[in-house]
């Protein structure tokens, strides 16, 4: 019996010893480690899933829309699950509905992947039929999907989004992050094999939708510079048109196109030329040369300067003017584009200031503007010697500019003197609609004087207004214009020698030019011999200018306004965006820059009842909603959410009080399937403006 | 025979009510491991069949308890030889199960004849080394005739495969003869021999084994392979932490990533849950059982009954410490089930019968 208890006894103690170990190793896992495990669990059995928010509008000034995210059905497949639960022919039927071959559609789900998409955002009536016919393996899920309901307006200023809502060009890329607002943050469990259990995600941020982006653009404007480049284009079978209508005294650009020659190509989307690519400016850089000259008192406006009667030998080269000019002052060099004045001009400032002066002018260097991509330019640094590359860039050869640079340039001529920042977005507002961002006039430096600012503006009157002048066919009656024509030869990109019957006309000038509004660039690329910039440009100019003053509340045929008129103009229906003209002295050395952002923020809220709401972007029941509030009557067709109205909004209220909407998005899917209503509401859009409701 | 007043009077309430308890947290467990999300407001058919073995085994458990242990010495042979023959069966007409052999199916019920011959063999042991050693213990060739009751059986479990079954007779076997009284050089040489001898038996295992014996050395060694279930069960105990995630809250069981959730990493499943506050209460409860039934065999009034109630309480020791240190890594996998709380018809109620025949040993002080 003792020996029994000793042995126990001794078993006891071997017993507990291992046991007291075991207990020590869930101490150490589930005490010490176990933060560390907890981590680890989680990690392993969670995953973060984000589904992208609806991307926010994008609106031009007067809160047209010009992109917007409806929801769209996207379908998935689960290969494995499809080819294990389902009959051949049922596929058939799916790749019926989604419009493939079913062989095509067979290769696609061969894929070894889990997950793979079949179609991405299709209209509602295709995600029911899939719906319908009950495949396993096969769903869809509830994306948004971009629409640019006015088409391939602004296109290359609006740029693109992508599949994935993430923003590629253009405004959609640079204020990407507003747009796109917090997707939905979840965390879904995950089980060993790596499928997810959704029994209850778990919500880690609620979505966001993006912000409404409000551009600088006007949408009626830049319409009209679109319809009119497309034209020249055409007509002088130029290669391609820009054309940049800007603000001088903000920065605010508000209208920039480029038109190709090609109708039938899809609007660029992905490239803004006018932005993104340099040209050699040809004679429009002459002002900017005789502000610098006039500034720098190299020369006066009463100098006179020996032209050398048409050619001047200069080392190996010779210059040539278009006519055989002796003595001009340079009010007569600006007017009639001489070349030799002009190099003369450029000799007598020397090289230093010559590159010193241009690059104040913001040439060699991006504007800043807030869009992706933009061109540096060429700007060289010459020395003393290099008197024939000198003389060369007096009259814009050997160096590049952007289309927007140039016209940046001109804008401190108009303004008296500042460089601005241009700028295409005007204010950000949360989906609450709160103001988040509101954008400032930004003086980049003071490039000239305010006196010879006038003086170079009195010489690009002459431009336009002497019977000699190269800019003739610019001029507006009752309308004081000043600009400059520009014909550069194009340079051969193998030889890099010019050619002699490809050119690249422009002009660029101010309107009006006693009391600038607006600077416009006009530039046709690749026009043949003899289409010069004062022959093809000018006109196309005038067309733009005279249309803009009109949007702007000038109307043309009428003596220039003054200053209080001007701000009368501002407060019509039509020009709410600039519903506030008063001065301010925030912008120290001018007293002309208008602090043009003291607007209501909600269009509607402001005017509610004076004039025809927004319904772009509402569904169907806030639409009527709207309507029942404001006492009008709906004629809607389609489905979905509003993409176009008519009468436009801002318009007085119509007739009977009655508007029709157009909308699209859920179940006729793209707008393109309502091409034809939306070009006929669009087209009774413009009837009603047409008809004239201005003041 | 005629129930006694005695037997009531000196019935052991300590084992059957640390049984109960066991049961019911393995019936916790089991509706953890077997809990689905998407599957609610239903038991698991596996949760009841749990609990209808949990109330045949508390039956079998009596009878058991009010059986006369000392009638079983004169059964014993008879009963190794059915014991033998059924696991024999096994191998011959035995259903599989994951590449094992190592069920009989009797229509109602798969049986698992192992855990039926870990008793036999238990009952044999005891009745053979009953008779009281020589002075200065047993020597090598007094252990001849019990190691050849005990290689049978270790050699057919072996063959099913089922290591874990076979180590633990020899767990078992080692321990009674331990207990019975062995002689102090004969056991440093046979371990001396043992330590020797490994080597050559790693040559015998079988690839997967000795996978798992690398694996288990080093976990980290083929994280998503071999060593994939030991650093889950790892993760899993170790993420219930101090109280734990909550009653159907566990995560890595639910989300498969425990290998046999509902048998041997069925402690994995249950920490998770309940934390190093459930597993330290588990481990007590354990610990009461193992210390008490030791307490027993101290106290048996035989021979036969004190080395029977040490194999039963070998038994429960080791499948614990091994069922354990395999969840918490310290030990290499090998199937073998928790005690009272991992699902299985067989090994519960063989367990429960086990218990049973402990509190007959316990009762049997007192009866003459």
């Amino acid at each position: 019996m003792e020996e029994r208890r000793r042995r126990i006894a001794i078993l006891s103690i071997l017993l507990a010893s291992l046991f007291v170990l075991i207990a020590g190793r869930v101490v150490l896992l589930a005490l010490i480690d176990g933060s560390r495990l907890q981590i680890l669990a989680h990690s392993e059995h969670t995953e973060k899933v984000e589904v992208s928010a609806p991307r926010g509008p994008i609106v031009d000034r007067n809160g047209i829309i010009l992109a917007l995210s409806a929801p769209a059905r996207s379908l998935y497949a689960r290969p494995r699950t499809v080819w294990s639960k389902n009959r051949r022919e049922q596929l058939v039927q799916l790749a019926r509905i989604l419009g493939i071959d079913s062989d095509k559609l067979s290769a696609r789900l061969k894929s070894k992947a889990n997950f793979i998409w079949l179609a991405r955002q299709v209209d509602a009536k295709t995600a029911w039929a899939v719906d319908q016919l009950g495949l396993a393996g096969i769903g869809s899920v509830n994306e948004f999907k971009r629409f640019y309901p006015e088409g391939s307006l602004a296109a290359a200023v609006i740029g693109m989004a992508g599949t994935d809502s993430q923003g590629l060009s253009g405004v959609e890329m640079r204020y990407d992050r507003a747009i796109r607002g917090n997707p939905l943050s979840l965390e879904i469990e995950r089980d060993a094999l790596g499928r997810f259990v959704l029994d209850s995600p778990e919500v880690l941020r609620e979505a966001r939708p993006g912000a409404r982006v409000v551009l600088t653009l006007d949408s009626r404007l830049q319409a009209l510079v679109e319809t009119e480049m497309r034209q020249r284009v055409r007509y002088y079978r130029a290669k391609r048109g820009t054309a940049i209508v800007l603000d001088p005294f903000t920065g605010e650009i508000l209208a920039m196109a480029t038109v190709g020659a090609d109708d039938s190509e899809p609007s660029d989307r992905l490239h803004n030329p006018a932005v993104q690519d340099v040209f050699e400016p040809g004679s429009t850089i002459k002002p900017l040369l005789a502000a610098i000259a006039l500034d720098s008192r190299v020369v006066t406006p009463q100098s006179r300067i020996f032209c050398e009667n048409g050619a001047w030998r200069l080392g190996a080269a010779t210059i040539h003017d278009h006519g055989a000019h002796q003595w001009l002052t340079l009010e007569e060099i600006i007017a009639r584009s001489s070349n030799i004045g002009a190099a003369k001009i450029a000799l007598a400032l020397g090289p230093k200031r010559v590159f010193d002066g241009l690059r104040a002018f913001g040439l060699g260097h991006p504007t800043g503007v807030d869009l992706p991509g933009e061109a540096f330019g060429i700007l060289r640094q010459l020395q003393i010697a290099q008197r024939v590359e000198l003389a060369n860039e007096g009259f814009g050869q050997g160096l590049a500019v952007t289309p927007l640079q140039l016209v940046v340039a001109y804008g401190a001529i108009a303004n008296g003197g500042l460089l601005l920042r241009p700028f295409v977005v005007r204010e950000i507002y949360d989906p609450l609609g709160r103001r988040i961002f509101r954008a400032k006039p930004q003086i980049v430096r003071r490039v000239i004087s305010p006196t010879t600012a006038h003086q170079v503006a009195r010489l690009l009157r002459a431009v336009v207004e002497d019977p000699a002048g190269t800019g003739r066919l610019a001029s507006i009656p009752n309308i004081a214009i000043a600009g400059k024509t520009g014909t550069a030869q194009m340079v051969n990109p193998v030889t890099h020698a010019y050619y002699q019957d490809r050119l690249v006309a422009s002009f660029v000038g101010i309107a009006p030019a006693d009391q600038p509004r607006l600077v416009v660039l006009v530039m046709l690329e690749d026009v043949g011999h003899g289409q010069f910039g004062g022959l093809v440009a000018a006109p196309a100019f005038k067309t733009i200018v005279a249309s803009a003053l009109d949007r702007l509340g000038l109307p043309v045929g009428q003596p220039s306004v003054t200053e209080a008129s001007y701000q009368v103009a501002d407060l019509a229906p039509f020009g709410l965006l600039l519903n506030s003209a008063n001065k301010s002295s925030a912008l120290a050395g001018s007293s002309n820059i208008r602090n043009f952002h003291d607007g209501k923020p909600d269009f509607v809220s402001s005017l509610e009842g004076w004039c025809v709401p927004y319904f772009a972007g509402l569904s169907l029941r806030h639409a009527l909603q709207l309507a029942h509030r404001l006492n009008l009557e709906l004629d809607v067709s389609g489905d979905g959410y509003v993409v176009a109205q008519s009468p436009a909004p801002g318009s007085p209220i119509p007739a009977f009080r009655r508007i029709k909407i157009v909308l699209a998005g859920s179940v006729e899917g793209s707008p393109l399937h309502n091409r034809f209503s939306f070009d006929r509401a669009r087209a009774d859009a413009d009837r009603t403006i047409s008809r004239g409701f201005l003041p | 025979m005629p129930i006694d007043r005695r037997i009531l009077y000196h019935f052991d309430w300590r084992v059957f009510v640390l049984t109960a308890l066991l049961g019911s947290i393995g019936l916790l467990a089991v509706i953890s491991a077997s809990y689905r999300a998407s599957v609610h407001n239903s038991l698991h058919p596996l949760v009841v069949r749990q609990l209808v073995w949990l109330c045949a085994g508390l039956v079998l458990m009596l009878s058991a308890a009010f059986f006369d242990y000392r009638s079983l010495g004169s059964y014993a042979y008879a009963l190794y030889c059915v014991g033998l023959l059924i696991q024999a069966l096994v191998l011959v007409g035995g259903h599989a199960r994951g590449g094992a052999r190592r069920w009989l199916n009797l229509g109602f019920i798969a049986l698992e004849p192992s855990e039926l011959t870990k008793l036999v063999l238990i009952i044999v042991l005891a009745h053979f080394l009953r008779e009281k050693p020589p002075t200065g213990g047993l020597k090598l060739r007094h252990l001849i005739a019990p190691t050849i009751f005990t290689l049978p059986p270790v050699f057919l479990i072996a063959s099913e495969p089922d290591l874990g079954s076979a180590l633990l007779l020899m767990l078992v076997f080692a321990t009674m003869v331990f207990a019975a009284g062995i002689n102090t050089r004969t056991l440093l040489a046979i371990i001396l021999t043992a330590a020797l001898a490994a080597p050559v038996a790693w040559h015998y295992l079988k690839p997967y084994q000795r996978q798992r014996i690398v694996s288990f050395l080093n976990p980290q060694s083929d994280p998503l392979g071999a060593g994939y279930h030991v650093i889950q069960s790892e993760i899993a105990v170790g993420s219930g932490g101090p109280w734990g995630k909550g009653f159907l809250k566990g995560t890595q069981g639910r989300l498969n990533f425990l290998p046999e959730q509902t048998t041997d990493f069925i402690f994995a499943v249950f920490a998770e849950e309940f934390g190093f506050a459930g597993s330290m209460s588990l481990l007590t409860i354990y610990a009461i059982l193992i210390s008490h039934g030791l307490w027993i065999a101290r106290q048996a009034r035989d021979r036969f009954g004190a080395l029977l109630a040490l194999g039963i309480v070998a038994t429960i020791f080791w499948q614990v410490t091994i069922n354990i240190g395999m969840a918490t890594g310290i030990l290499p996998v090998v199937g073998i089930t928790l005690p009272l709380v991992s699902y299985g018809g067989s090994s519960l109620i063989v367990m429960m019968l086990e218990l049973g025949l402990l509190i007959s040993v316990n009762i049997r002080r007192f009866i003459f």
